[in-house]
């Protein structure tokens, strides 16, 4: 560490003391150590590590907590379960919040009192990051994207070079020459927001979406600027952050007028700007937000696609990205999008509220210190997604999709992996690939 | 720092397989690199990929955008996913011997 460890120390307490709410201490004092939480967690199932069951990472905030605020604590720590807010402590909290968390929530869903360990690991998180212990990877993608208004630092005419060469290249794939992916137009109903790995490196789903939105006959627009939809400052619990990469998107959509805000495939993006960023931006906001998932639904519902699943038979199987399911909310649409799309489409299991995790969420994929660790943690999914016999992979999330896609080659399952809107785009008899 | 054996040779790496060693790199590196990850044969459009990759990068400090990588070597995009099935990134920018880039990848 760069500075004394005192200061960091000072910090991570005055965090504590300065964000503990009473559900949060009252989960730090409620555990009762049965340990039904153990085989809920990906990480403890992949590694039957002790250290990674999510009570004893959780108690690791309760042991800080304790010394400072309790009186036994204060006086006899030894006795009380107390302790000192160490370099070594600060270090150790950092590994589990950030190394052996993906703050999932799935343990949650098993704890046999009602706690919630994952919203102690987000404390966790917080701390770690006000000791200045986030992962570098992380830290590196926030400052990135202060510096340059998204987290790859794409400059703005590449953003537009790269929607007209792909424009061109949908007009000449689909034969349709009237099809548009619309940039910073004024007017329009829908603003769509993308995961910059997408203009970067796989631009192939925003040409699914141009395709799905051409066919629905919607009115949208990209941003030429503010089209960053991911917030590495909710992973980082860095909540300034946070707030200003959400509340430029906001800014955006209000000067634009647009009456839906809509969210790419991407599960920490959606949550963030759906649930997250009234929180942070302290006002309700004046348009409706939704997941792209939500949108094909709805189309779809409307009559506005039309699809032929024949055109993908090889069978499918869904991945329920945490932050879209367990925290977002958005649970059958996907299953309604992909049973009219493909044509042998099976659930894994356990499925929906109840997925486990791909093992690279909660910001995991950009901190390389923890690479090994999350494609051990992977291994439950890879199990999943092998019981199924699928050869595609459809997951509704950039982040879960790289972590898929990691997985699938170290464990050697043979599968494709692919977003919904993909998926989607193969199926369409109408503005579709003929 | 971790450290990479391929046929022999030990490369410094970061925990997930980039080079951290600039100035090693060539194309028997690339190469290596590239084997190792399960692409056993790299064919006139792998090396225009990577190598435009390296030259981007050397002057520019960044990885290009895919684009720009179609546009320069005359790949077509989606040959470039079935060239490197570990992606853009994870596959053709690390056998180019580029750190990491940031973000969701």
């Amino acid at each position: 560490m760069a500075e004394r460890m005192d200061d960091a120390a000072r910090r991570a307490l005055a965090a504590l003391e300065d964000r503990l709410d009473e559900r949060t201490a009252a989960y730090l004092n409620a555990c009762v150590r049965c340990g039904l939480c153990a085989d809920s967690c990906h990480v403890f199932l992949a590694t039957g590590d002790p250290e990674t069951i999510p009570a004893k990472k959780a108690e690791r905030v309760a042991r800080l907590y304790r010394r400072y605020h309790t009186l036994l604590g204060r006086i006899a720590p030894r006795f009380a379960g107390a302790e000192d807010a160490s370099d070594e402590a600060l270090d150790a909290l950092a590994t589990a919040a950030f190394g052996r968390c993906t703050v999932c929530g799935r343990c949650a869903l098993h704890c046999s009192v009602g706690l919630d360990p994952a919203a102690i690991l987000r404390f966790a998180r917080l701390m770690a990051q006000a000791a200045g212990r986030v992962p570098k990877g992380i830290q590196a993608s926030i400052d990135l994207a202060r510096a340059t208004g998204n987290n790859m630092g794409i400059a703005r005419e590449d953003v537009i070079e790269t929607l007209s060469w792909l424009e061109e290249d949908l007009r000449d794939t689909t034969g349709d020459a009237s099809i548009q992916l619309p940039v910073d137009r004024p007017g329009a109903r829908v603003y769509y927001v993308l995961n910059p790995r997408e203009l970067k490196f796989f631009p192939l789903s925003i040409s699914a979406a141009g395709m799905i939105f051409h066919a629905a006959g919607e009115n949208w627009t990209l941003s030429s600027t503010d089209f960053d939809l991911t917030n590495y400052g909710m992973f980082a619990a860095d909540e300034a952050a946070a707030g200003e990469f959400s509340g430029r998107i906001v800014r955006r959509a209000e000067e634009l007028g647009v009456e839906e805000l809509v969210v790419a495939e991407c599960g920490h993006g959606y949550r963030a700007l759906r649930w997250e960023a009234p929180e942070w931006l302290g006002r309700r906001l004046p348009f409706r937000v939704t997941s792209f998932v939500e949108v094909m639904a709805r189309y779809l519902a409307e009559g506005r696609l039309a699809l032929d699943p024949s055109r993908n038979p090889a069978r499918v199987t869904l991945h329920d990205p945490c932050n879209l399911v367990r925290h977002g909310g958005v649970i059958e649409e996907q299953r309604r999008v992909l049973r009219a799309a493909v044509a042998d489409f099976v659930e894994m299991t356990p499925n929906r509220l109840d997925n486990y995790c791909c093992g690279g969420g909660g910001g995991l994929l950009a901190a390389s210190e923890h690479a090994a660790a999350r494609l051990e943690a992977g291994r439950p999914k890879a199990d999943q997604i092998r019981a199924t016999g699928a050869k595609v992979v459809a997951a509704p999330c950039h982040n879960c999709i790289d972590q898929l896609g990691e997985i699938n080659r170290h464990y050697k399952l043979g599968v494709e992996v692919k977003t919904i809107a993909e998926i989607v785009a193969d199926a369409l008899t109408t503005g579709g690939p003929g | 720092m971790p450290h990479l054996e391929i046929a022999g040779r030990t490369f410094l790496v970061d925990e997930e397989g980039f080079l951290q060693q600039p100035d090693v790199w060539n194309d028997e590196v690339a190469a290596l690199f590239a084997a190792s990850d399960g692409v056993e044969e790299l064919t006139p459009e792998h090396w225009a990929v990577v190598r435009f990759i390296r030259s981007y990068w050397e002057q520019s400090g960044s990885a290009p955008m895919v684009r720009l990588l179609c546009k320069e070597t005359g790949v077509n995009l989606r040959t470039i996913y079935k060239l490197f099935p570990a992606g853009p990134a994870k596959g053709a920018c690390k056998y180019a011997g580029l750190p990491k880039p940031d973000g969701c990848v």
